[in-house]
């Protein structure tokens, strides 16, 4: 045993426990943000700089930091914008990102209406084969897309082929995959909002006179905004990431961003420089978002994993 | 007027669906309008998933490919042909698919032991109480935030194995001594794994985080009071409390990473390396440079069975494990 003089006191294990705390927290956070951190600085980098044998950690030098301070303008020298000045022309970045804007919007939109109008169903009324509709709603989220994709892809061409409306590369086409998609997950999400609303509130909506779609559209929606904002983001990123079909269903003019972006590396050159500058003008505005609405959107994505 | 309109309204329904759909027509108007609510999501649902997956499976019996890609429909039925096809080891395709079989089980597995020790890590440590643990609980979850598009390709970036600062720190610490080859060669199936697990775990870390948020403080004090260690708190509380949460976090993060495409395509690049080419990958890239969309729905058919397959094994265990009553 350890004897009575070197074992610890529990004031010191309670700091050594609290040394080890902060030690793994910031661990995890040098994880969890370097790459993010890696990117924005690479984009401010020429590609010798990128494909050197030794890359530095830090921006600028530690010797240089004296001379930036007195003048800011330095600054501007040693981090190379250029990248995000010469990405626009070499590659058709401004399509592919108004493409996945217009895809990912439409298809949040239209997501929204479908899963705001099922999850109010789903979370306020009991009706027979509930329980069957909710399994077939998470049964969806278990499919490889590969096994959709194949008749998909046979239900385009053959639609192009016998009714002569384009179906593959055009907007509409991946808009309602996506949609179709994103929906029972919406669905789901919705469900838990519309939970935290009392039943109350539509009953009494329903003595003023509401019909019950008016008592939804006007009294319970504008209640649940917090929720449906968190749900738009939710779908809005899914639609933005996917690739599978994008990449079979979606080229050509319609091309979006996370197709795109892959072209910046080509058989012979990669311009990651380039490549992380557009990485870094789609990323900021995400994590914007996600900073200032974070509280309706981790709550949402919770909730169904620990209500069970 | 409105009340003859609505009595009229009435008539109309009762005449229509009591006759041909009695079963609507016992249903109150209250889960009528839920119908109603659902047909939309339902109607869609039918299109996209249920349908395609039964067209999908019938493919899969018939000999579709390159000639008949424009009119699958005039295919012959071939049977099991496909099934036996891709299943044959002795072939070719069958011996890449068995792999990539194999493959795909070990990507999931090592996302999950991996997400899942970072995870709880994460929770636990984001569960003590200190300054600023809401700035901590945003910034761990932005790896997960980020479009996973870009955080794969810096990812890809950073692998490389000439200028990639992963090869050049571990080389200045000195954990190795050559740069190694992350994209190419044998290794690329742990470079899958330790990619997909950095995007995954705040998924992990905060459906743990919320479960931990709902262990009582009285178990704690409980556990106190017979002095307890933190260790012991952890092994005989906290831990057994999270099952439930747990369970459902394995459940789902060995489906999803089974059926996640995103991960190697984006990763592995253009010319993806054979150790890499997880199932659906590999089923991608059959089917759609071939065109041999029969045998390639056959191979999805069955990577959907194996997937079914462990979910149900695991579902039954965990029902036969009987977590819930541990819990209450």
């Amino acid at each position: 045993m350890i004897p009575e003089e070197l074992q610890l006191s529990s004031a010191t294990k309670d700091r050594l426990f609290g040394l080890l705390v902060k030690g793994v927290l910031g661990t995890l956070l040098l994880y969890a943000l370097f790459p993010i951190y890696w990117m924005v600085i690479s984009s401010f980098r020429t590609r010798t700089e990128i494909t050197a044998a030794d890359p530095q950690l830090l921006p600028v030098e530690l010797g240089q930091i004296p001379a930036i301070v007195q003048d800011p303008a330095l600054l501007l020298e040693i981090l190379h914008y250029e990248n995000y000045i010469t990405m626009w022309a070499r590659f058709p970045v401004l399509d592919y990102f108004i493409n996945s804007l217009i895809i990912a919007t439409t298809t949040t939109v239209f997501a929204l209406v479908v899963g705001c109008l099922g999850g109010y169903a789903f979370s306020k009324y009991r009706f027979p084969g509930k329980g069957g509709v909710g399994g077939a709603l998470l049964g969806t989220q278990m499919i490889p897309g590969i096994l959709i994709l194949l008749p998909m892809y046979l239900l385009f061409i053959w639609i192009q082929d016998t009714i002569g409306f384009p179906m593959t590369n055009t907007y509409h086409g991946i808009i309602f995959v996506y949609t179709t998609f994103t929906v029972p997950v919406a669905i789901w999400m919705l469900r838990g909002f519309f939970d935290t609303i009392p039943d109350s509130v539509e009953e009494a909506a329903r003595v003023d006179g509401c019909s019950r779609i008016q008592a939804l559209v006007r009294i319970i929606l504008p209640m649940a905004a917090p929720g449906i904002a968190a749900t738009g983001m939710f779908v809005f990123l899914v639609a933005f990431n996917e690739v599978l079909f994008a990449s079979i269903l979606a080229s050509g003019d319609v091309t979006p961003f996370a197709i795109g972006i892959q072209s910046f590396e080509t058989q012979t050159t990669a311009y990651w420089g380039e490549m992380m500058a557009a990485s870094t003008v789609a990323t900021a505005p995400i994590l914007l978002l996600f900073v200032l609405f974070q509280k309706p959107i981790v709550e949402g994505l919770t909730e169904g994993s620990v209500k069970q | 007027m409105a009340s003859t309109t609505r009595q009229f309204r009435r008539r109309v329904a009762d005449l229509q669906l009591g006759n041909y759909l009695p079963f609507y027509s016992r249903l109150s108007e209250e889960q009528r309008f839920a119908y109603k609510l659902l047909a939309p999501g339902l109607a869609m649902m039918c299109i996209i998933h249920f349908l395609p997956i039964i067209w999908g499976t019938l493919i899969s019996f018939m000999g579709v490919d390159s000639t008949y890609a424009r009119q699958w429909h005039n295919a012959p039925f071939v049977g099991l042909e496909n099934y036996l096809y891709v299943l044959d080891p002795r072939t070719v395709i069958g011996g890449r698919f068995w792999f990539s079989i194999r493959q795909t089980v070990i990507f999931a597995v090592g996302s999950l032991v991996v997400t899942y020790v970072l995870g709880l890590t994460a929770a636990l440590v984001l569960n003590q109480k200190f300054k600023g643990r809401f700035v901590a609980r945003t910034l761990l979850l932005l790896p997960w935030v980020a479009p996973v598009v870009v955080t794969l390709l810096i990812w890809r970036m950073m692998f490389q194995q000439q200028s990639g600062i992963i090869n050049n720190i571990l080389l200045s610490i000195g954990i190795i001594d050559e740069p190694i080859y992350w994209l190419i060669g044998d290794n690329t199936i742990w470079t899958l794994v330790l990619t997909h697990s950095w995007t995954q775990f705040p998924l992990v870390m905060i459906m743990l985080y919320a479960g931990l948020q709902g262990i009582p403080q009285q178990l704690y004090e409980a556990a106190s009071i017979d002095g307890a260690s933190r260790w012991q708190k952890f092994r005989y509380v906290t831990f057994p409390q999270l099952k439930p949460v747990s369970a459902v976090v394995v459940l789902l993060v060995m489906l999803w990473t089974m059926i996640n495409f995103t991960a190697p395509y984006v990763l592995l690049g253009a010319q993806p390396p054979r150790a890499g080419q997880v199932g659906i990958l590999y089923i991608y890239e059959f089917a759609f440079s071939n065109f041999q969309f029969g045998r390639g729905a056959a191979m999805s058919v069955i990577l959907f069975i194996i997937a079914m397959t462990m979910a149900m094994v695991y579902y039954k265990y965990l029902f036969d494990d009987d977590f819930t009553e541990d819990s209450q």
